[in-house]
């Protein structure tokens, strides 16, 4: 349910959406139970502040981004052209009552730069560091900027959209292959005893 | 021969104009070690006993789990998602498959929900249960383990009877769970059911698990050794807790009463009875208790809803190729280590083009450098043992 389809009723979490849209000055739409508030780049610090100090949302859940990309290199590519860039999103929660807002903030495509959360969330740290090696995201501040799963010498951005799955260059999937029919379907052939290579 | 007092004296000023030369060591633990449950490696910077700059290196059992979501259909992702924290396995499927039934608007039968919830708990007490045998060890008692991993072994068999896996079941479908026993071409008829005598034994079961629980007890807590390297140790305050989202039993031992199973409506928990666990202290001996009673406080949830079962179909009509509408959600739960949940991004595809996993132990053990500085080394693994993380749950 978003909150346009809803106008009649009010949704359960538009009271908290309005107050933390409002508190961190930016827009939010409530999908599926999920609260997302889009912040401009530039107050993204601010409203982690905002919401830690002035809503309680002392948690710090994740956060990761998305690569909304028109040309994928693995899986399947999206239905509708979208305008590229990467969408960093944070997940953060108070401990109390169960109230969680993702934030949502855009950024280029071409030197993904960003700045650090880990100073308001020091939970961001590893993150951030995950971020960085997946996506490529730069975080301005972070006090550890190396890889945190991958080798220094790993070259590309794996969670990027650019970036293929070699097992899947080099071996087609089995399951696009496996064309023959279930048993007992029409179509089916009775299983073979004989050896094909014999 | 007696020593004069002038001797004496003498002996107690060199002693203190001797200045020791000491110098920093660099000690490597892991990747391999008992305590770490899977690779992980940490660089310790020592001084003498004292440990001043601990740096976790994970990566070691990365499988890139987000990666290949994006390359499977939402059936073929529940396989996957039972491998991130292998000693509960079933806990993973439920998030992921909450998220993708919420954006596609199924509405579960009752009877699969209750389902969901008693494996569920079967899990939590199989982790815990893993967690009170390991962490004696750890600390070198070894007693514990064989009463701990025999009523384990009771749990994992009745999720075995039901699911068929003892540890990746694989058991849910989108729209409920997996038909069970009697399917096939032979009888046309699903008998979609769980095994005869399911109830009966699991009844059973929770009470020997009650049982374990005070033999435990017993065992553990009167234990002078262990009390003595466990108390007041790592202790965690609540505030830096939830700043590096540490969550689960780590965050309640350190006093928050809080519990996704009742701030989130994943699963039917609002019918049941159950106390949320909370410690003190914050320190490794609370976090060795709160299990403890988290395991009795599952036992009495899963004797409640084996009570209170609807009958009724396990599965909701879906398509037979599934296709997710496009749309976004977080979905998270209350997994034995803590907050699990699943951002899905779904633009109407048979896949999700985007599935981020947040998973417990990444973030429990990124206060590892804060909690284990000023350390003393034994208490390493004293500290570490109590966070109860699993590699497989870090690296996804």
């Amino acid at each position: 349910m978003t909150s346009s389809q809803s106008e009649s009723t009010v949704h359960p979490l538009q009271e908290l959406a309005d107050t933390v849209a409002e508190a961190v000055g930016g827009s939010f739409e409530i999908t599926f139970d999920t609260i997302k508030v889009r912040v401009s780049l530039d107050s993204w610090v601010q409203a982690h502040i905002t919401a830690r100090d002035r809503l309680d949302l002392v948690f710090f859940s994740w956060l990761s981004a998305i690569d909304w990309s028109n040309q994928v290199e693995a899986g399947d590519p999206l239905r509708e052209e979208v305008e590229e860039r990467f969408e960093l999103l944070t997940t953060v929660a108070d401990v109390t009552e169960g109230r969680r807002v993702t934030f949502s903030t855009d950024l280029p495509k071409d030197s993904p730069r960003a700045p650090s959360l880990v100073s308001v969330y020091a939970g961001a740290n590893w993150h951030e560091r995950e971020a960085h090696e997946m996506f490529g995201i730069d975080f301005d501040g972070h006090p550890n900027p190396v890889h945190l799963y991958l080798p220094e010498s790993f070259i590309g951005n794996p969670l990027r959209k650019s970036f293929p799955l070699l097992s899947r260059e080099v071996k087609p999937w089995p399951g696009t292959v496996d064309v023959e029919a279930m048993p007992n379907q029409e179509g089916a052939e009775e299983p073979s005893t004989e050896n094909p290579e014999a | 021969m007696a020593i004069d007092t002038d001797t004496i004296r003498h002996l107690s000023e060199a002693s203190v104009s001797v200045e020791l030369q000491t110098e920093d060591m660099t000690l490597n633990i892991g990747p391999q070690h008992p305590s770490t449950h899977g690779v992980l490696r940490l660089v310790a910077r020592v001084d003498g006993e004292r440990c001043f700059d601990v740096q976790p290196v994970i990566g070691y059992m990365h499988r890139g789990y987000e990666k290949l979501s994006e390359v499977r259909t939402y059936p073929q992702i529940t396989t996957i998602v039972n491998r991130i924290d292998w000693v509960s396995g079933y806990a993973n499927e439920v998030p992921f498959i909450v998220a993708a039934e919420k954006l596609m608007e199924v509405e579960v039968p009752e009877r699969a929900q209750y389902i969901r919830l008693i494996l569920t708990e079967m899990a939590r007490m199989c982790s815990h249960l893993i967690f009170m045998a390991s962490y004696p060890l750890e600390l070198g008692a070894a007693t514990p383990l064989f009463f701990a991993l025999r009523e384990r072994e009771r749990v994992l068999d009745l999720l075995e009877s039901v699911t068929g896996g003892r540890f990746h079941p694989n058991f849910n479908r989108i729209g409920g769970v997996k038909p069970a026993y009697g399917s096939g071409s032979s009888t046309r008829k699903l008998v979609q059911d769980l095994p005869a005598g399911f109830f009966r034994q699991t009844r059973e079961a929770m009470d020997r698990v009650r049982e374990v629980c005070v033999e435990l007890e017993d065992l553990v807590a009167g234990n002078e050794i262990i009390l003595a390297r466990t108390k007041g140790i790592g202790v965690l305050p609540p505030e830096v807790a939830a700043a590096f989202g540490v969550s689960g039993p780590n965050l309640r031992a350190s006093g928050v009463r809080f519990d996704l199973r009742r701030a989130e409506n994943y699963l039917p928990y609002d019918r049941f009875e159950f106390d949320v666990i909370t410690g003190t202290a914050g320190d490794c001996w609370d976090r060795w208790w709160v299990r403890l009673q988290e395991i009795r406080e599952s036992a009495r949830i899963v004797q409640q809803a084996v009570d209170g079962i609807p009958s009724g179909p396990l599965q909701a009509k879906v398509p037979k190729v599934i296709k997710v509408p496009k749309g976004e959600t977080y979905v998270r739960a209350e997994n034995p280590k803590g907050e699990m949940g699943y951002y899905l991004v779904s633009d109407g595809g048979s896949g999700p083009y985007r599935l981020k996993i947040r998973s417990a132990s990444f973030s429990n053990i990124s206060i590892l450098p804060w909690i284990l500085e000023g350390t003393l080394v034994p208490d390493i693994i004293a500290i570490m043992g109590s966070l109860d993380f699993v590699l497989g749950d870090v690296d996804r």
